[in-house]
């Protein structure tokens, strides 16, 4: 398989800040590829680097193969959906969606015709002759979607796509997405900062953290197996333990994360602690106990029973679920 | 102890905070009323005024003004001498235009995307600082650096450039004995007078276009040109109306500028001014002023249509 897009120790300097520091990355053709972090973790940095809006200060950057260190943005053939859209006001959708192709010199009526057909993938035939002020937040996303495969690039980024939809909208187009991936076949490179779309959405993950990458797997990989504390405590609601609480519950003295739906309240164990919190999620209720320094969640399934704040609980966990890490 | 669900109005502030929250049009109201008093009364009547007047015309014998409605003076216009007036101010405010945006540009472009902090405002009183001097000493300075003894003629002589000043000193309509007596001297100083005018609308609207929406055009494979001409032109579009109407109608009306730089040769604010001083002519004076209130017309509704105003 080729790599869509690979990073070879690829950093960008802002003087003193490492937005991306010696970040290594291989993007699978074909693959749903998502850049996940907290903001100015340099994931969106890192989507600028693909698409040479920022250049590297150090490091290759290849796509499908090629270096494109001397390629400006407008020779690259890679589109973007921009965080904002960025759709043009003064153009219609029509002729926001064929852009691309007008500045390319395709006639009129063929790259109008074009437009029309990208318009149908993304469901919006009919609106060409309206202008991007008249459209809803989803609608606007969609022509900015259609404007950016117009182009047949060989790889899309998307900058935050959904940040700014609500969150019924954003799963519906969360499916949409991953639907027209499949049905494209296309390399998707997406940036977020919400692990649940992430999760959802990719087939494989980064993890960034200030500038580098943190973790990179498939999303059970990550979420079942964080490498680190960072990756834990961001991608999960996992409970983190340090490590002498590992140890008072049977492990070594290392870092561990364990997930709250793998948490169970006993009566009696080897760690108990005072609830100092009950959230009801309806599909059960999230309580938390505070052991020792450390607050520990568990999740006790609807219909069972649920203890009081202040009362003591022991916590029993299934062992297999007791994840060990490194410590940054 | 607790406190009440609704405190006591205290004062005339809260008073009229009050009153004001029950009848929301009201400050609306008592806001626009004086400037829209101005605007139509004083503003909107005076137009009226002109209006009614360059529809009267003057007896040639006894110089008094009939107050009869005739076309006559309109007519008047299109004698050859006046004709020529109209063409010369309007050539003349089209060249101060198209240069005052061609200089503009750049300036208002690095001042709106790159210019930041202390950068950006020394470009306001870079822009600005013109402005606070008195437009006859700006004007009376100009005449001294391009008379024929002047900095820039010493400056040519030294360099060995006065070759470029005889060149455009040879220039059809444009001849003159120095720079300071020649149209194109004229041109030189209204465009120096009027380029604020121009920079700060075009900053503004330049300063409207998200850096994205440039990305994007780059993203989708245009080349800076192909960028410029489709995107951040139309989007500043407004700004370079906005500060056409600036150049173009002040220089239209200007009267100060052509009586002290340049051959001398009328324009119509100048013709206005002698019309209905020296000459008493006021419903021809009248007639002059309306010229360039159609010509802003007709380059407002061709803007327009041109889409001009699609971006706003």
């Amino acid at each position: 398989m080729t790599a869509a897009v690979e990073f070879q120790n690829v950093s960008r300097h802002f003087g003193p800040v490492k937005a991306v520091d010696g970040v290594d990355l291989t993007i699978a053709e074909g693959s749903f590829f998502a850049m996940l972090g907290p903001s100015g973790s340099g994931k969106t940095t890192c989507l600028r680097l693909i698409s040479g809006f920022e250049k590297p200060t150090g490091g290759q950057i290849r796509i499908f193969g090629e270096d494109v260190s001397n390629t400006p943005p407008h020779l690259r053939n890679v589109n973007t959906v921009f965080q904002d859209y960025a759709l043009f006001p003064h153009l219609n959708v029509r002729d926001n969606v064929a852009y691309g192709l007008m500045v390319k010199g395709v006639g009129r009526s063929q790259r109008h015709a074009k437009a029309e057909e990208m318009l149908a993938l993304v469901k919006l035939d009919g609106y060409g002759d309206r202008k991007p002020a008249q459209l809803s937040g989803g609608q606007r996303q969609r022509v900015a979607l259609a404007r950016a495969l117009v182009n047949q690039p060989r790889v899309l980024l998307l900058d935050e796509p959904l940040g700014a939809l609500d969150l019924k909208l954003r799963e519906a187009m969360q499916d949409e997405l991953k639907a027209l991936q499949h049905k494209l076949g296309l390399t998707f490179v997406f940036v977020t900062h919400d692990q649940h779309e992430a999760l959802s959405m990719a087939d494989s993950l980064a993890v960034f953290n200030e500038g580098k990458i943190a973790q990179i797997g498939t999303p059970r990989d990550i979420y079942d197996r964080p490498a680190t504390r960072f990756v834990a405590d961001f991608v999960g609601s996992s409970n983190v333990l340090p490590p002498d609480l590992t140890r008072a519950l049977g492990g070594p003295a290392q870092w561990a994360s364990l997930r709250p739906e793998a948490t169970r309240l006993a009566a009696t164990g080897p760690v108990s602690g005072t609830v100092t919190a009950l959230r009801y999620l309806g599909s059960g209720t999230r309580v938390v106990i505070r052991a020792g320094g450390t607050e520990i969640a568990a999740l006790v399934p609807a219909g069972q029973p649920v203890p009081t704040e202040g009362a003591t609980t022991a916590i029993a966990f299934d062992p297999q679920a007791l994840h060990l890490m490194g410590a940054i | 102890m607790t406190y009440p669900a609704i405190l006591p109005a205290k004062g005339l502030a809260d008073r009229l905070t009050g009153t004001f929250w029950r009848r929301p049009g009201l400050l609306l109201l008592l806001l626009i009323a004086p400037p829209l008093l101005w605007l139509g009364v004083v503003y909107l009547g005076s137009l009226a005024a002109l209006l009614l007047q360059s529809f009267y015309s003057i007896d040639e014998f006894s110089g008094v003004v009939k107050e009869e409605f005739t076309l006559k003076t309109y007519a008047e216009l299109f004698r050859a001498q006046n004709l020529d007036i109209i063409i010369r101010t309007v050539v003349m405010a089209t060249a101060v235009t198209l240069a005052c945006a061609v200089l503009a540009f750049p300036i208002a472009y690095y001042a709106a995307r790159y210019a930041k902090g202390p950068w950006k405002a020394a470009f306001y009183l870079g822009v600005m600082l013109p402005l606070w001097s008195s437009y006859l000493v700006k004007v009376y300075a100009w005449k001294l650096i391009l008379a024929k003894e002047g900095i820039l003629g010493w400056a040519a002589e030294g360099t060995h450039t006065s070759w470029i000043i005889d060149g455009i000193l040879s220039v059809p309509f444009l001849e003159g004995s120095s720079l300071s007596t020649s149209p194109f001297g004229t041109f030189l100083v209204f465009v120096y007078i009027w380029l604020p005018y121009m920079i700060l609308p075009m900053q503004a609207a330049l300063e409207r276009v998200p850096n994205s929406m440039l990305e994007a055009s780059a993203d989708l494979g245009a080349t800076q040109s192909q960028t410029f001409r489709t995107v951040i032109l139309p989007l500043a579009l407004p700004g370079v109306i906005a500060g056409s109407i600036f150049t173009f109608s002040l220089t239209l009306g200007d009267y100060i500028i052509p009586q002290i730089v340049g051959d001398s040769s009328r324009f119509i604010g100048l013709t206005v001014y002698q019309l209905q001083g020296t000459a008493g002519n006021t419903p021809l004076a009248a007639a002059f002023a309306v010229v360039p209130i159609l010509i802003m017309l007709v380059y407002l509704s061709l803007a327009k249509r041109a889409g001009a105003f699609d971006a706003l």
